[in-house]
């Protein structure tokens, strides 16, 4: 299989079970997902169900107890953890609900560090935070320390960071989680900004208006998908939907 | 790698506190350790410093007639020479007594190789031919100073009035009295005065030697080239081996310092970087979600950690040379040479490494999932809480009781890392009341006559009813010191005889008894392992040509020589040796001052000498503890601070919880405080009675090694040991309230969790 025709993410029968005390847990059990290139896939569920386990085994965060995941073509369930690390430099992007800047770095510098990591000279590393900051509307903050910002302005940061390298998929735990309603919609928005561009999406939350910005939402409860659907027919979509959605729940 | 580089410069400069801290305690580590092989290398072997401010001769040769030294010069391997000097005996004499002297000529303008180094008052002078200057050592056991007058007789016994006008010092022969004639420079003209006749003197050269190894073949190549007028040949090797003596106490006590003082600093960065993984595990999960390999996040601990120390290694290194060099300028003659300077580095630096590795590991191994921070053991509440809520305490006692132990290994940690230090400081503690118990106690080390007297001016037979007369002087020991020759050995050992076998002389016997009868005698430990025998066997000496043969029967502290010596009655000894009595050695009534009873003596005609205290010699040693406890609470500090910062973060959010309930902020702090003040406590106090009981076994132990002996390790008292754990938990408690009170201030952010 090719990148070009293969989806970006498939899961075949993934199953996760933690042991509590000797005691196994079960928390994602035989979920087969298929994302494809350009999704903006939104997966919804109570507490518990098992969501973030499920995004966090797509970028190799956490072990799969069993199944298997392809990323792009190529399996990746077996990899080391360093060869997953090595992926995720490359191909994937992550947005945590704490947004999670590392807190002794500079805007600039936890822009830059996905970069550098990468392979990129300082130059170039530079020149790329620049441009993503500027997108973000953050030019001004770039030596700023990430506790001198607003939680939307972090979370913003996080975003300008898991896209430095420009990765085949964009991972996103409960972005919103922690961020009141203006600064939702802030980062919604660019959300749906890069998913217009083309960006494949996977955004784990438990707010339905958040889901709503989605092509497709999924549903798991207890660890399995209950619930597939497609919101709108993604080729038919116009670029401004995501934004209409917004401002209409907004 | 710029990934990782960003990465360390941020979290570097985050922190610049803790991490001059550790750049700090390690530094202080390397210095006290540098400086303290530096005194060692120095004090067991003062011959080196001596020889390289003298630019020394590593042969010197007498000969009869002068050589040509252009032929000397011409032989393979020699760099340069000295001399030929002419040489001289004469004696010197002095109200009392009279002592044989050599005479050694020598330029006005000192020579390039082989030179005496001036430690008081001048050098030669053309412009006054009666100046003499006296070797140092020798001036000083016959009390002479610039100034004093030197009258010597020549061996036609005419008598010269003669002036010292300085003390100098020389790598080119040992000290007095284990070298002996002492020495004396004069110019030639002063010398050809008191010995005009060439054919009783002697020609001196020294040669300097490009390679001092090859001094054995050097030596022979000489004596084929001088052919019969070689009389006497001494090397830098017989020179050194007899300035070495009686340092290896000192020697094994600043080991004992130095190695656990490493050990201590090495607990400390361990503790330091584990704490600090923890404090960042949020980061470091960040760091592999974004791509950093296990491999990638372990290497940037280890050089961010890796540097500090090593930072601190290299400031230890200058700081050390710079004490050396300049505080201690007295003391030290030479800085350290490369071999120890190089092992000290490089020891400490791989220690630090070590330190750094195992949690650098540990923290490879995070796992990246950033959401979930780790968070501490919602433990319930400890036996020891649950005691301390029953008999009512005020519940930020039993807050922090609880607190204090959810994480159980870095409490351990901070246990044992507080522990450490303090378990040092107490055996530091206990060398120092051992030291005083020398100085308190002499009769303890060996040293029960405090006086020691000669016939003077007055008739042998006389010294011990004049000794008697004195009202301080409670008995008076015949005494006579020899050297002996013991089989298997190459060289001599000291035999003392001294009290009789009815009447023995108060040694401080330690093992078995005390010698009761002729041909019976106690050893130190020192002789006791030279000669590999026990007690209860024979051993034969020869004493002045006669064999003897002597039944040890007991173990002394012995602080002399190493312990390597033999004491036994002097009724053991031939008459020939013994009498008349060379010395008695008195002990004195506790209320009598030895000075006056000295000062006594000498008026009624005798010589009287005082021995040196081994704390005299030990001396520095005190100046190493106080420096190694600075340092020990620097580290002690370090691992103070590294248990705040984790007991913050773990209850960051328990914080919140607490004032919600309704804490004050003053009972907030009294629970951070607690919890950190239980685990000081508890460190400080295991660590106290370790040291104090492992300090006398540890010195008795070191005794031994020396050759002294076990028996002479003290414990500090209990009021010292009182104070000491006292202060360090009053510091550690004030050091831990800053932080605590701005933490029950602080409002504790949401997103912390």
């Amino acid at each position: 299989m090719t990148s070009a025709t293969a989806p970006v993410v498939r899961t075949v029968n993934l199953v996760k079970i933690y042991q509590n005390g000797g005691v196994p847990v079960p928390a994602v059990r035989g979920v087969d997902l298929t994302v494809e290139e350009g999704e903006f896939v939104a997966i919804m569920g109570p507490s518990g169900s098992g969501k973030s386990t499920l995004i966090h085994m797509l970028g190799g965060l956490d072990t799969r107890t069993g199944g298997e995941i392809w990323l792009d073509g190529m399996r990746v369930d077996t990899l080391s953890e360093s060869a997953w690390a090595v992926l995720r430099r490359k191909k994937i992007g992550f947005v945590f609900q704490f947004f999670n800047l590392v807190a002794n770095m500079t805007v600039a510098d936890n822009v830059e560090l996905p970069a550098l990591l990468a392979g990129a000279s300082a130059r170039e590393a530079r020149r790329r935070r620049e441009e993503l900051l500027d997108a973000l509307g953050l030019t001004g903050r770039a030596d700023a320390a990430p506790a001198q910002l607003s939680g939307g302005e972090q979370q913003r940061v996080a975003l300008a960071r898991a896209l430095a390298n420009q990765p085949r998929l964009l991972l996103a735990d409960e972005p919103t989680g922690n961020l009141d309603s203006r600064n939702t919609n802030d980062v919604l928005r660019l959300l749906g900004q890069v998913h217009a561009k083309g960006q494949t999406i996977v955004l784990v939350t438990h707010d339905a208006r958040v889901a709503c910005m989605a092509d497709r939402v999924i549903n798991l409860l207890d660890g399995q998908i209950v619930d597939d659907a497609d919101i709108t027919p993604r080729r038919s979509r116009s670029r401004g939907t995501a934004w209409d959605v917004i401002e209409l729940h907004g | 790698m710029r990934a990782i580089a960003r990465w360390v410069r941020a979290d570097l400069r985050a922190r610049r506190g803790q991490a001059a801290l550790t750049v700090l305690a390690v530094a202080g580590i390397v210095a006290a350790l540098i400086t303290a092989a530096t005194l060692l290398e120095d004090g067991t072997n003062p011959w080196r410093g001596l020889f390289t401010r003298g630019n020394g001769a590593h042969v010197w040769i007498h000969t009869v007639d002068p050589p040509d030294p252009a032929a000397l010069r011409r032989l393979d391997g020699v760099a340069d020479v000295a001399g030929p000097y002419r040489s001289a005996p004469a004696t010197l004499v002095q109200p009392g007594k009279k002592t044989p002297i050599t005479l050694r000529e020598m330029p006005a303008a000192l020579p390039r190789v082989g030179r005496p180094v001036v430690a008081e008052g001048r050098w030669l002078d053309p412009r006054d031919p009666e100046g003499v200057v006296v070797e140092r050592s020798f001036a000083k056991a016959t009390g002479l100073r610039p100034g004093s007058a030197f009258t010597v007789t020549g061996l036609d016994g005419a008598t010269h009035n003669l002036v010292v006008v300085g003390l100098a010092e020389s790598g080119d022969q040992g000290f007095y009295p284990e070298w002996k004639p002492g020495l004396a420079w004069t110019l030639r003209e002063t010398l050809h005065t008191v010995e005009p006749k060439s054919g009783r003197t002697e020609s001196v050269t020294g040669l300097r030697l490009a390679d001092p190894e090859l001094t054995d073949l050097i030596v022979q190549r000489t004596v084929t080239t001088l052919g019969g007028q070689v009389q006497r040949i001494s090397t830098w090797r017989e020179v050194r081996a007899s300035m070495e003596l009686d340092n290896r106490l000192l020697g094994v006590l600043l080991a004992l310092f130095g190695t656990v003082g490493l050990i201590a600093a090495a607990l400390a960065i361990a503790n330091a970087v584990g704490g600090r993984v923890l404090v960042q595990l949020r980061d470091i999960a960040t760091l592999k979600s974004l791509g950093f390999t296990r491999g990638q996040v372990t290497l940037a601990l280890l050089i961010e950690h890796g540097a500090l120390g090593l930072a601190g290694v290299v400031l230890g290194v200058a700081a050390g040379w710079a004490i050396t060099v300049y505080a201690m300028q007295d003391l030290v003659v030479v800085p350290l040479s490369l071999g120890p300077l190089a092992a000290i580095a490089s020891g400490t630096a791989l220690t630090v490494l070590v330190a750094v590795g195992l949690p650098a590991w540990r923290g490879g191994r995070t796992p990246p999932i950033p959401a979930a921070p780790a968070a501490p053991p919602r433990g319930r509440l400890s036996r020891l809480a649950r005691l301390a809520l029953l008999v009512r305490l005020p519940p930020a006692l039993v807050l922090g009781a609880r607190d204090a132990f959810t994480r159980r290994l870095p409490a351990a940690l901070t246990t044992f890392g507080l522990a450490v230090p303090m378990m040092m400081i107490s055996i530091g503690l206990g060398c120092w009341a051992t030291l005083d118990d020398f100085r308190e106690h002499p009769e303890r080390v060996g040293q029960a006559g405090r006086l020691t007297v000669r016939a003077g001016s007055v008739p042998a037979a006389d010294v011990e009813k004049i000794a008697l007369a004195d009202p301080g002087v409670k008995a008076a020991y015949p005494g006579a010191e020899v050297d002996t020759l013991v089989p298997g050995q190459t060289r001599t050992v000291r035999a003392r005889a001294l009290g009789t076998s009815a009447d023995p002389y108060p040694f401080h016997v330690v093992e078995g008894r005390m010698f009761r009868e002729r041909g019976e005698a106690v050893a130190g430990q020192g002789l006791l392992d030279l000669m590999d025998v026990e007690i209860g066997d024979r051993v034969r000496v020869t004493i002045g040509g006669t064999p003897l043969i002597l039944l040890i029967v007991g173990r002394v502290i012995e602080p002399e020589q190493d312990g390597e010596v033999l004491s036994f009655g002097i009724d053991s000894l031939n008459a020939k040796d013994a009498v008349p009595v060379p010395f008695y050695s008195l002990v004195l009534h506790d209320d009598a001052d030895p000075a006056e009873v000295r000062a006594r003596l000498q008026a009624a005609g005798l010589e009287v000498s005082q021995p040196v205290n081994p704390a005299d010699r030990l001396a520095i040693i005190r100046v190493i503890i106080v420096a190694l406890t600075v340092v020990l609470a620097l580290i002690g500090l370090a691992n103070l601070l590294t248990a705040n910062a984790l007991g913050l973060r773990d209850h960051a959010v328990d914080l919140a919880v607490l004032k919600a309930m309704g804490l004050t902020p003053r009972q907030v702090t009294a629970t951070l405080v607690t919890a950190t003040g239980l685990l000081v406590t508890l460190g400080v106090l295991i660590g106290t009675a370790v040291g104090a009981s492992l300090s006398a076994w540890l010195i008795d132990l070191q005794g031994a090694a020396s050759g002294v002996g076990s028996g002479i390790g003290r414990t500090p008292s209990l009021t010292t040991l009182a104070i000491a754990a006292l202060t360090a938990i009053g510091a550690a408690l004030l050091v831990a309230l800053i932080p605590a009170r701005r933490a029950a201030r602080f409002h504790i952010p949401h997103a912390v969790r």
